[in-house]
Order: C-alpha cells, then sequence, then structure tokens
C-alpha cells in the first residue's frame, strides 16, 4: 500500500480539502493500473501520479473544481485522440477516473451498527 | 468516532489487509449517493458513511472476493428493494507479503535486499550466527538463528506468505519442507539439482505418503528459467517466480509448472 492517505491526513488536518482522483476501470492500454490514485490539493499540486500526460493534467483541472463544489465525479480519460502526439502518455486505451473531495467534516465516519 | 484516514494508517502500519468500497455512481434515490464509503477488515465494517444495512452486507460479501484476488476493482451492485445499480469501486489494500528465507548463505543476500524493494516484509534463518545477523542483512525484519526446522515450525504462514528454502544442503531443506509442505502458504521454493530434488520427492511419496499435488505445490528447481549464473542472478529469478505465483503469469519456470 502505498503512502497517500498519510498525504491526505496531513492536508485533512490543516482544515484543507483535497480531491483523490483513482482510476476505477481501464479499456486498452493506459499508462497505469486500476487503483492508481492521485491527490489534487485546492492549489492544484498534484501528489502521486494516474499516468502523466494530457489526461493527468485534464484531471487535476476536474480535480481542482471538485473540492470547490464538494461533489464527486466520474472523469472518462481518454488516451485515443492524440495518436499523432508523441507524449508517452499516447497508449491508446480509455480510463474512467473517480475524483472524490474529501476533507475533515465530511470524512470522519461514524462507528457503525455490527 | 473513527476517523477513516487514521484507520486507514492503522492498518498499512499493522500489516493488515483491508477494502476501502466507494459507491461512484448511484441514480438519485435519497438512499446512497456518489462519494459514501466504507472500511472493511477481518470480515466487518469497520468505519464509514454508507448507512444503507442491505448494501452493506452486498459489499461485505464482494470484498471478500476483491481480497482473495487481491484486484481493486469497479463493481456494479443491485440496490436491495429498489432495482437500481449502484456502482462501487473496491480498493483492496493487501496485507504485505511475507518472505521466509531459510538458509543465510550467498543467495539470500541479494535476495533479501531485492526482496525489500518489492515490498515484502523479510525473515531470514539460519542456524549459523556467523550468516544470520544485522551487518549481512542490513534490510531484513527479522533474523532468526536456530534450528531451521524447528525455528520454521514457529513461524506463523499465511495464505499471502512465500516461503524460499536455499539452504546450504538436502540435509537441511528437506526437513524444512516437510514442516510447511502441508501449510497455507502461498509459493515454496527450493533450491537444488534435478537429480537430487528427484531423490527427495520420491522419498516424500514412499516414506511419508505424501500425495502428487502436494508435492506439485513446490516450486523446485526454484525460479524461473533464465539461465541465471550469479547469486544475484538466481536471486533475481526466484524473487520473479514469486510474483509470477502472486499476479499469475505464465513465465516458464524451471519446476515446469
Amino acid at each position: 500500500m502505498d503512502m497517500i492517505y498519510d498525504q491526505v491526513k496531513e492536508f485533512l488536518d490543516k482544515g484543507e480539502t483535497v480531491a483523490v482522483a483513482t482510476i476505477v476501470s481501464t479499456r486498452g492500454s493506459t499508462p497505469r493500473e486500476v487503483g492508481a490514485k492521485m491527490v489534487v490539493t485546492e492549489w492544484g499540486e498534484i501528489l502521486g501520479t494516474i499516468g502523466g500526460g494530457c489526461g493527468e493534467a485534464d484531471v487535476r483541472r476536474e480535480a481542482v473544481e471538485v473540492i470547490h463544489t464538494r461533489k464527486p465525479r466520474m472523469v472518462r480519460v481518454d488516451l485515443l485522440d492524440d495518436i499523432s502526439s508523441d507524449s508517452p502518455a499516447v497508449c491508446g486505451g480509455i480510463m474512467n477516473v473517480f475524483i472524490d473531495p474529501w476533507w475533515q467534516e465530511k470524512e470522519p465516519g461514524q462507528p457503525l451498527e455490527q | 468516532m473513527i476517523d477513516l484516514t487514521e484507520e486507514l494508517i492503522r492498518i498499512k502500519r499493522e500489516g493488515r489487509a483491508a477494502v476501502l468500497a466507494t459507491i461512484t455512481g448511484a441514480e438519485e434515490n435519497g438512499k446512497v449517493e456518489p462519494g459514501q464509503k466504507c472500511l472493511i477488515r477481518d470480515g466487518k465494517v469497520k468505519t464509514g458513511t454508507i448507512r444503507h444495512e442491505e448494501l452493506l452486507q452486498a459489499i461485505l460479501k464482494e470484498s471478500e472476493a476483491r481480497l482473495k484476488e487481491e484486484r481493486s476493482k469497479l463493481v456494479p451492485l443491485d440496490l436491495p428493494g429498489t432495482g437500481d445499480k449502484v456502482e462501487v469501486f473496491f480498493e483492496v489494500l493487501p496485507a504485505p507479503p511475507k518472505l521466509i528465507v531459510v538458509g543465510a548463505g550467498h543467495i539470500a543476500v541479494p535476495l533479501v535486499k531485492m526482496a525489500k524493494i518489492l515490498d515484502f516484509h523479510v525473515t531470514v534463518l539460519d542456524d549459523r550466527l556467523q550468516f544470520a545477523n544485522r551487518e549481512r542483512f542490513p534490510d531484513a525484519d527479522d533474523i532468526k538463528v536456530g534450528d531451521m526446522a524447528q525455528t520454521l515450525k514457529g513461524i506463523p504462514v499465511t495464505p499471502s506468505t512465500y516461503i524460499v528454502l536455499i539452504t546450504r544442503g538436502h540435509k537441511y531443506d528437506e526437513p524444512c519442507l516437510r514442516e510447511i509442505i502441508h501449510g497455507p502458504a502461498k509459493y515454496i521454493g527450493m533450491i537444488g539439482s534435478r537429480r537430487r530434488i528427484k531423490a527427495c520427492f520420491q522419498r516424500f511419496r514412499e516414506e511419508e505418503e505424501i500425495a502428487e499435488e502436494v508435492i506439485e505445490r513446490v516450486h523446485a528447481p526454484v525460479g524461473l528459467d533464465i539461465k541465471t549464473e550469479t547469486p544475484e542472478e538466481i536471486a533475481l529469478s526466484i524473487l520473479a517466480e514469486t510474483i509470477k505465483v502472486r499476479r499469475g503469469g505464465r513465465a516458464q519456470s524451471l519446476s515446469g509448472h
């Protein structure tokens, strides 16, 4: 397991909202696997990677909106559209990325009846 | 109140396995909404924001399968009593695999170093203190000195344990193998020439009446067929085989399976 939740906690403890972007499904060839994630801060800073390139930049932009609206969204990243590009991110696949806002008020869960 | 990030960090620190289930898609019905989560550990919901009891039951069931497969996945589930579908992403947080290296000789040194790079929790075991020590294995999580078969018997083995037998001789490998061959280890590899291994398995069949499918679990000769020459290369081929077993690859093993 990577260290990403340690970093999320640091931001939440400071009272910030962050967006956690996770690759939840893929089709074709993609730069990273299902489960890969990155954290985007209110300032658009990125921790971790979901493969770099234009796809990641799109997700980052959407993530900043998600932080402001505090509503999660699913984003489809199409790596097919720019075949002529030399970018290493052009893998020819499609990935769905779930962008989820995390913040302190919402984040502590109530213990459930077991 | 249990803090979700705190719980996630604790699980990692303790080397436990868990599943974080997040609703990523749902029709608007006022019952569940995207972003709601629950954290499952030891077959129980530890904490979370999903309140729909029947859905929690379905998530618990699915998380068991995810954990077994060690693979995160987006799964559509029926929302009981509504006919609606919800999409749930199951993020598997697997316990780090444990590697037990029996025999602290010249292959063990690069093997332990590489295994730490691959995030194994590593235990090294030998009956000679001059081999099994901190100077030789600065990265090992645990170093044990003692009779190898006896000590091995006392180490807990789970389905995420990988055991490599690379002692200085078959005289030692064989009793160790006897201790673990019926256990739940995910991987057992044993070094040795084909001739010696054949003789060992023959004794297992005849003297101990160990079944063929049990014997077939043992990867011997150990490692992938990459024509290794140095101890470092042998270590690499052994670790590559553990990854093959863990992830389900198809590369050719020296043992033929």
